[in-house]
């Protein structure tokens, strides 16, 4: 088939997975109001603790405020990704594994991790992406920093290694309840780690901060592309961020590959 | 040129064992006690394009398991498959367009939106422009049946209505092969008489290949020329009912209705005595002696009323997965 | 076996005067069947109350932030004193944690509410015992991790004062049952919308920032703390972590809002029952 065809089937496909799901959701108007709501109160709250580390005119691991702030702009921004695409998806796909109507997925003539990883899209998790993205601006801004555009588009670049290596560590995540059946509280211990990411990974002792560089890198999902955006990262962990993404998705790929022939029996 | 050739199909599962309690669930922990469960052995048949064919066979004969094998959901141990060409384990994009796989009970339309929707995102994913696709569903709809419900939220449909939308959209992309997987499960009467005329009426139409698997016998009874008995994982017997029942049943059960009362013993000469209460009499009488004995009947005994019939096929068959056959296979 | 059923009212009739006495003796009886039975389903449920538990690192994460942070050291709290807050804040966030709200949730989608209600017991006694009975399947996992923790700061090391602990522990149980009554009351709502249960975010949300698992009260400027001060959410984790480790603590006024704030959940709890139950009642289950 040619490959042109097969991306537009894909592209149509995707478009209309997310028009449905989006009709889905908008069947439940009350939604909108709380998700607004709980977002600007999560925000206000992340704020003020973040204030209280730089009462009066210090510093936080060596960042000033309004630096902390990116890094904090950032945070919400990966958090209402995961609320919009990587929780309802994956979430379906533990469900579907236990449901066994992982098995009408499998034979669509599409692939399986495409369809499991972008089938459903949840509007309520756009406003804090947006508010994010407002607070990565406000931050910049007032920290002084002028960042030209390479500084801009490394920062972009940043961005969606972040993007994808919290994709894989959901994902797999999400693909291992293919063995473990009662996976599902197990995102919620990595949720809970992943919120060390509202604070730049300089703030904790060394130990972390290595942690936080390697086993779980929450350093590239928002202190490496804050870095960027305002300028001060080193060509090393820009570098660093983007092989980690590209190892991340082909992991995620290969782990679900892996997963896929265990499901069907096919190494047994 | 056959659509579906299995040639030594084998299926074996490794299942471990486990004692309840807290000691048990140490020793598990530390060694597991595992068994081989073989839940399909050897099997060799092919089917031809346009055929219906049911499987049969007990709960845990193995009948689903063929039927993921078939439809590539799962690796066989051993021996090969063959469906429309392709092998199904690799599913390749060419074979899943071509297949479809129904499930009783389990779902894949989408819960809170009608069946359209769903039916717009299958258009989609398996190619087919806004056109074709409102032509099929106008099609399916009126041979379905349906017509509002498909504007109504799934979740909102009840079941009998919920497995038609899910045909429809399960044959949107018009498959030649289609699997159905007990899918009159849990419908009442008239929505299972309704799937079936569906069935029959598609595979008129379109030719489609039906491969079913039920427990129910009237679906078997009523749509599948062809029989495939599934008993412990090994195929009993491929061909059509009839040929089941005679051979499983070789004798025809005749009931009679005396004006004296006999002793039992009169009648064993007939055929064997089945029941003797009073005046009610069931013999037992080979199918080849059937009118020789009926006719010997009617004229030695004061008869005021004669009846033939087949013992029940459920009967049968339940009688054969009980106690297993004497019969090899 | 004797069939003394004309003598049984005599039975009765003798220990009628310890009616009383009856009473808590079948209350108890109730209570520790209940307990049994849910902490051998806990049981059973280990590896996800572990998961459980992990999740709950948030404080152990902020006391490295704060051990190291200039803002930490100008409040004057030494990172030992930092270290001996979080920890005991860990401690007592896994055992005040409260879902009964989901637990109740799920009940009512999969229609278990009717037979329960049927029954004689009320339903906050039998989500009160899984809880209880998860905390007591939690309790290895987090001595576990406290003896983690300790390896690795062995500078926190410390044991509180008797008196200390006791009241540490008095104010982590009352705690936990603010944080249920809380819930709860969110939890009845449920009788009259099946959405009511995404309020609890906004429950979870004034308790994250206001309780002291993000920071010591202390550390708060003077009017945000005094306002926390009125919430219930500090009496279910500042107050007995400050009481475990150490820091200053007006114990006294910490109680006192303990008290009010059981005095206005525990009758709004018990109305809006009967409220809920009757309308369930109404709307036929």
């Amino acid at each position: 088939m040619a490959p042109l065809s097969t991306i537009r089937r894909h592209a149509r496909s995707i478009a209309r997975f997310w028009s449905s799901s989006l009709a889905a959701e908008m069947e439940y108007q009350l939604n909108l109001l709380i998700e607004v709501a709980a977002t600007l109160i999560t925000l206000a709250g992340s704020l003020f603790t973040l204030s209280l580390f730089f009462g009066h005119g210090q510093r936080l691991g060596g960042w000033s405020w309004e630096a902390a702030l990116v890094v904090l702009g950032i945070y919400t921004l990966l958090n209402g990704f995961s609320s919009t695409l990587l929780r309802p998806n994956l979430g379906n796909l533990v469900k579907q594994v236990q449901s066994g109507s992982l098995d009408f997925v499998l034979l669509k003539p599409m692939d399986s991790q495409i369809w499991l990883s972008l089938r459903t899209l949840s509007p309520w998790g756009l406003p804090e992406m947006v508010l994010g993205l407002v607070l990565v601006v406000v931050g910049t801004i007032r920290s002084g920093a002028r960042p030209d555009a390479p500084a801009l588009v490394t920062g972009g670049l940043m961005l969606l290694a972040g993007v994808a290596i919290l994709y894989s560590l959901w994902f797999v995540l999400a693909a291992t309840s293919i063995w473990f059946v009662k996976i599902w509280n197990a995102t919620e211990v990595l949720r809970s780690l992943l919120a060390a990411g509202q604070f730049p990974v300089s703030a904790y002792p060394s130990t972390l901060r290595v942690v936080f560089s390697t086993v779980l890198p929450v350093a590239f999902l928002t202190t490496v592309p804050a870095e960027a955006i305002l300028g001060l990262a080193s060509g090393g962990s820009v570098l660093a961020g983007l092989v980690l993404a590209v190892l991340s998705l082909l992991g995620s790929r290969a782990l679900w590959r892996f997963a896929l022939r265990h499901y069907t029996s096919a190494s047994s | 040129m056959a659509i579906v050739h299995v040639q030594g199909l084998c299926r074996s599962f490794r299942v471990s064992e486990k004692d309840p309690g807290l000691a048990g669930t140490l020793r598990h922990f530390l060694r597991r006690k595992v068994r081989t469960v073989e839940a399909v052995r050897d099997l060799h048949f092919t089917i031809e394009p346009g055929e219906m064919v049911g499987f049969l066979g007990p709960n845990g004969a193995g009948k689903t398991t063929t039927l993921k094998m078939l439809s590539g959901l799962l690796h066989p141990s051993d021996g090969r498959v063959e469906v429309a060409g392709h092998v199904p384990a690799r599913r390749e994009a060419d074979f899943l367009r071509r297949i479809t796989l129904v499930m009783g009970q389990k779902q894949q339309l989408i819960w809170d939106l009608p069946p359209l929707d769903s039916l717009r995102v299958n258009a989609a994913v398996y190619g087919l422009d806004d056109r074709e696709a409102a032509r099929r569903i106008g099609e399916l709809a009126e041979m379905l049946e349906l017509g509002e419900e498909l504007h109504r939220p799934v979740r909102k449909l009840s079941l009998g209505q919920r497995m038609k939308a899910e045909l429809m959209a399960a044959l949107l992309h018009r498959p030649e092969v289609l699997f159905l997987d007990e899918p009159t499960l849990g419908l009442d009467v008239n929505a299972q008489a309704a799937m079936r005329r569906f069935l029959a009426d598609y595979n008129r139409r379109h030719g489609a290949t039906v491969l079913l698997t039920s427990h129910y016998m009237a679906d078997i009874t009523a749509l599948c020329p062809r029989v495939l008995l599934i008993h412990a994982g090994s195929l009993f017997h491929d061909g059509s009912l009839e040929e089941l029942t005679q051979r499983l049943a070789p004798r025809r059960e005749v009931r009679l209705e005396l004006a004296d009362i006999l002793p039992g013993s009169a009648f064993s000469v007939y055929g064997e005595v089945e029941s003797c209460s009073g005046r009610d009499v069931r013999l037992l009488v080979e199918r080849d002696r059937l009118t020789t004995v009926v006719g010997r009947l009617l004229a030695d005994l004061p008869v005021l009323d004669l009846e033939v019939r087949d013992p029940p096929i459920e009967d049968i068959i339940g009688r054969l997965f009980r106690q297993g056959s004497t019969e090899t296979p | 076996m004797s069939q003394p059923l004309p003598s049984q009212p005599r039975r009765y009739r003798r220990f009628g005067r310890h009616r009383g006495l009856q009473t808590l003796a079948s209350a108890l009886r109730i209570a520790r069947a209940l307990f049994i039975s849910q902490y051998a389903l806990m049981l059973e449920f280990r590896a996800e109350i572990l998961l459980w538990a992990l999740s709950g690192l948030m404080p152990l994460l902020m006391f490295s932030l704060w051990s190291g942070a200039p803002a930490g050291a100008a409040a004057g709290i030494s990172p030992q004193a930092f270290a001996r807050y979080f920890l005991a804040a860990f401690v007592v966030r896994q055992f005040t944690v409260v879902w009964v709200v989901y637990a109740f949730e799920e009940d009512n989608l999969l229609g278990r509410l009717s037979p329960l209600l049927l029954q004689p017991l009320p339903l906050i006694w039998r989500y009160a015992a899984a809880h209880l009975a998860e905390q007591a399947t939690r309790f290895p996992f987090v001595v576990g991790m406290v003896a983690l923790f300790f390896w690795a700061v062995p500078e926190a090391v410390w044991i509180p004062s008797p008196t200390r602990l006791l009241l540490a522990l008095l104010a982590a149980h009352l705690g936990f049952w603010l944080n249920f009554l809380l819930q709860h009351a969110i939890t009845m709502l449920c009788f009259w919308s099946e959405r009511a249960s995404a309020l609890e975010r906004f429950l979870f949300m004034p308790y994250l920032f206001l309780s002291g698992m993000l920071a010591p009260l202390d550390l708060y400027p003077e009017a945000v703390r005094r306002f926390a001060l009125l919430t219930p959410f500090p009496s279910m984790l500042y107050l007995p972590a400050q009481l475990a480790s150490g820091g200053p603590i007006d114990a006294v006024a910490g109680f006192q809002t303990v008290a009010i704030w059981l005095a206005v959940l525990i009758p709004l709890n018990l109305v809006l029952w009967r409220a809920g139950v009757r309308r369930y009642a109404a709307m036929g289950g």
